[in-house]
């Protein structure tokens, strides 16, 4: 069973990889801009941490640790589980139903449907991050690799929450989109900021706080009740995106829209 | 024969929202319930060729959708070679294939045979098997010269004739066709209608065809299930359907000064080549064709019988 899904998953990733590298040069050029973009970001970060010396006991070491998180954890996300984000157009349009008919998780094979090459670019910020976090070590990269795995579970929890309301909301591809860059774009920020309201918030609402905190907390310094509140945190949200997603499956009643995939 | 399809009292209500502003819709949303599917029951045997046939909207493709495991009924029950579609969804998959004409189930921008092998593992067919399938169905689909071209490549025809053979790779006993024609011309038509008979014949296949043309199921089907507006009206062979209702042909011609001249002839009455030589006598034509009355006159006749 494991080996015929790991044996599918490759075959998809390799048709994904085949699409790319249709225009290579194309490809090349988008990961190069992808690393650009996230390095005009962190380098503001930079300039603000050599100024602020720290912010909440945080150095620019622990941001770049947050980076490589965020970095690694989205590009597994991006590169394997892409497909979610066409998720509400598949369910409004009807495309939903050439998964459906199929013998495998039409979860699974939706997720691995798209891939974004240029993620490739925040794989390499992410680990170029890593090296100047301060925290390399044989353990903290073993920690590293285990976290922004769980993290980009969290991802794909998130995002099935957000696609799964076109289930039950006409036209929510903006919303869910809306509140996945939401939760993005706290994760980017410093955790040392998380406290009080906001630390609820964004273990609640808008999930970012077992995005990175947690991860982050994990490499930064060990503690099992760091691990078990980030293991936690994700298995909630994958249970919950999981009920939502069964519950839209029996309210689907499938379109009829022209088109192609 | 067994009963591959067994279909009993099946209904499918949609609830359509009906506010006309967004707040009120929110706080006391008003509903109206739309049954698309009305209490049909029919039962298809093995290697039965059968088209589901009606209007627009008349609940052929939802009838399809709950046969295939795609939607849940609102009521009532179907087995599909022994299993409850909506509740054996990916047990029932190795068991049918289906084609839905709006869309596709290839990647689009990659080769047609890349598409196929993916299908292949995804259905879980061993290498050697898979080889030897694809080649018999590429031979008699005639798409050799496809394979290696990307889907968006390839004309509507064409692609139509490679999402047949990607449903057909697991051998499926069961094919469901919703609207596999849709949008192609006469010589496309004509070829796909052909290309699906000859292999349900081969390998008794069984077929269930949803179309709103009528000339699909007299060229693939022996049996017409008609529905309409959620209702079993007709469920017969070809042949009753044709004695009884396709006995008259719109006939419409072309002079050569451009005049367009159409005609009903009964052919119980007049054969179709006599008034066609008639007109050909009276008017120099340069065009001429010759169809079956559309859907909705059948249906209404159906009606008027009753």
């Amino acid at each position: 069973m494991a080996a015929k899904f790991i044996k599918l998953f490759l075959y998809v990733q390799k048709s994904n990889l085949k699409t790319a590298f249709l225009n290579l040069s194309d490809a090349l050029v988008n990961v190069l801009m992808m690393m650009l973009n996230n390095f005009s970001y962190i380098f503001m970060w930079w300039i603000l941490f050599q100024n602020k010396g720290s912010i909440n006991g945080w150095n620019f070491g622990d941001m770049a640790l947050l980076f490589a998180v965020a970095n690694i954890s989205f590009a597994t996300y991006a590169l394997f589980m892409r497909g979610l984000e066409t998720l509400p157009e598949y369910i409004d349009s009807g495309g939903l139903d050439n998964f459906l008919v199929m013998p495998r998780s039409e979860l699974m094979l939706i997720a691995f449907s798209e891939s974004s090459f240029a993620n490739w670019g925040d794989y390499l910020t992410g680990f170029i991050m890593y090296f100047f976090s301060g925290h390399i070590g044989w353990t903290s990269f073993g920690l590293l690799i285990l976290v922004t795995i769980l993290a980009s579970v969290l991802l794909f929890a998130i995002r099935l929450l957000a696609s799964s309301l076109a289930f039950f909301i006409n036209d929510s591809q903006r919303l869910g989109d809306n509140f996945f860059i939401a939760v993005i774009t706290f994760a980017s920020q410093p955790s040392s900021i998380y406290t009080g309201w906001y630390k609820v918030i964004s273990l609640t609402i808008v999930p970012a706080g077992f995005l990175v905190y947690y991860p982050v907390e994990v490499i930064r310094a060990f503690s099992w009740t760091n691990l078990l509140c980030l293991l936690g945190g994700v298995a909630i949200f994958l249970a919950l995106s999981l009920l939502v997603w069964r519950q839209g499956l029996k309210h689907y009643s499938s379109g009829n829209r022209f088109g192609v995939r | 024969m067994d009963d591959i399809i067994q279909v009993s009292r099946l209904t499918k209500k949609f609830n359509i929202r009906q506010n006309s502003s967004f707040i009120k819709s929110l706080f006391s949303p008003e509903g109206k319930t739309l049954t698309a599917v009305n209490n049909i029951s029919f039962k298809i045997k093995k290697g039965e060729r059968v088209a589901f046939i009606g209007p627009n909207g008349a609940g052929k493709s939802t009838t399809i959708k709950m046969l295939s495991s795609i939607s849940y009924p609102t009521s009532g029950t179907a087995l599909v070679n022994g299993l409850v579609p909506w509740e054996n969804r990916k047990k029932l998959a190795y068991d049918i294939g289906t084609v839905f004409g709006q869309r596709s189930q290839l990647w689009y921008n990659l080769p047609v045979q890349d598409s196929f092998f993916l299908m292949g593992k995804i259905y879980n067919v061993d290498e050697i098997p898979f080889k030897r399938r694809l080649s018999k169905l590429v031979r008699l689909f005639e798409i050799r010269d496809l394979l290696v071209r990307p889907v968006r490549a390839l004309s509507l025809g064409q692609r139509m004739r490679c999402e047949i053979v990607a449903s057909l790779l697991h051998r499926p006993q069961v094919l469901f066709l919703d609207e596999p024609t849709i949008g192609l011309d006469v010589t496309a038509k004509e070829i796909i209608r052909g290309l699906i008979r000859r292999q349900a014949l081969e390998e008794d296949t069984t077929l269930l065809l949803t179309s709103h043309d009528t000339d699909d199921m007299e060229k693939v089907c022996d049996r017409v299930i008609i529905i309409n507006r959620g209702k079993l009206i007709f469920d017969d062979s070809i042949t009753a359907l044709r004695d009884s209702f396709l006995r008259k042909k719109y006939i419409e011609i072309t002079t050569d000064s451009g005049q367009k001249i159409k005609m009903v002839v009964n052919t119980a009455i007049t054969p179709a080549k006599k008034a066609v030589d008639e007109l050909i006598r009276q008017y120099h034509v340069t065009d001429l064709t010759i169809e079956n009355p559309p859907m909705e006159e059948i249906i209404k006749e159906i009606y008027a019988r009753e």
